[in-house]
């Protein structure tokens, strides 16, 4: 079961609205990295359930965090968060084992969504 | 004159990174439409939002690509409740490596002068880029734009292209500047957006209605 999540984004404002559309009523304990770096610091403090990974950052994007994330953690559940939806960089996203593609703007129905999703995906692992 | 202490009355910390954040999703849309139509894959980097008196603009701009001698502009006007001019600027020589772009065998008639070619792949990109980079900014604020026919300029300086559109040096504007770079061109452009004083009382409502819709 997801208590742990984990924002990436460089935006405080897109962090605040990630956040506005998480549901407030499982608990979930939510923390967030301004770039794809401290993600990865923070990604093996924390060892979240979850993670939303925005792309275009500054100092590490959030394919090469997505990519150090998987190395430490081949079972870490990274759902990208991004507005950058071309063809090739969703593709290269699920290539680097992104657990799924989510675009901005998001909505809460979406976040929503995929988080049931993720912890459908973590209660299968078992 | 308007002083610094001024400017940063006129739009807060947050509705600066909310436009920000906004700049960044309608660049993601552009670039994706771009993609369709031609195969390539953008490579995005964080946008800039700075607020500058207009009479600062052009020398702004000068400094961001002080490293080039020659630029080639696409520039379209907008109009709505957001109004404002949209530039895309890139490096000199990068026109001939976009050709190949609209026309990937390469194969050109001899009686088509490359400038020409260079001119029209200016054209399709800054309309595809501009079109929908605005287009997605007015539809996120609730607005709707008309667009000016886009104006090309190969191959020159900045130099009259943007300094027409500052005629009164008190106003302020607002800078929108993303960097972009074509992967598989290696071609690198900015594309800066210039809001004029007069858009900014809407601008500020529409952006308190955006972050409304997230409480």
């Amino acid at each position: 079961m997801i208590k742990k999540i984990l924002i990436v984004d460089d935006s405080p404002i897109s962090i605040k609205i990630i956040k506005s559309c998480i549901p407030t009523d499982k608990g979930y304990e939510l923390f967030d990295a301004s770039n794809g770096q401290i993600a990865v610091e923070k990604y093996k403090e924390l060892k979240p359930d979850l993670t939303f990974m925005d792309l275009t950052m500054p100092v590490m994007n959030g394919f090469d965090s997505l990519a150090e994330i998987l190395k430490f953690d081949q079972r870490a559940l990274v759902i990208i968060l991004t507005a950058d939806v071309q063809i090739k960089a969703v593709a290269k996203a699920h290539d680097l084992g992104a657990f799924s593609v989510v675009k901005k703007p998001p909505a809460k129905e979406s976040i929503a969504t995929a988080i049931k999703e993720a912890d459908n995906a973590l209660a299968q692992r078992g | 004159m308007l002083k610094n202490d001024n400017i940063k009355e006129m739009i807060t910390d947050e509705e600066t990174d909310t436009l920000q954040e906004i700049m960044n999703i309608a660049f993601g849309r552009a670039a994706s439409d771009l993609a369709e139509y031609v195969d390539i894959f953008v490579i995005l980097s964080p946008p800039l939002i700075k607020v500058l008196q207009a009479f600062d603009v052009p020398s702004y701009l000068n400094n961001e690509i002080k490293d080039y001698d020659k630029v080639s502009v696409v520039e379209q006007n907008f109009w709505g409740k957001f109004k404002g001019n949209a530039f895309l600027v890139f490096p000199s020589g990068t026109g001939k490596r976009m050709i190949s772009l609209f026309n990937s065998e390469n194969k050109f008639f001899e009686s088509e002068p490359t400038h020409e070619l260079e001119k029209e792949t200016f054209l399709e990109i800054g309309n595809i880029l501009i079109g929908a980079c605005i287009g997605k900014i007015a539809e996120l604020l609730g607005d709707v734009t008309t667009y000016s026919p886009p104006r090309v300029v190969v191959e020159n300086g900045l130099r009259g292209v943007v300094y027409d559109n500052l005629s009164d040096p008190d106003n302020l504007a607002i800078v929108l500047k993303t960097v972009f770079e074509f992967n598989e061109k290696n071609v690198s452009g900015y594309m800066f957006i210039l809001t004029k004083q007069e858009s900014f009382a809407w601008l500020k409502t529409a952006l308190y209605k955006f972050l409304e819709q997230y409480k």
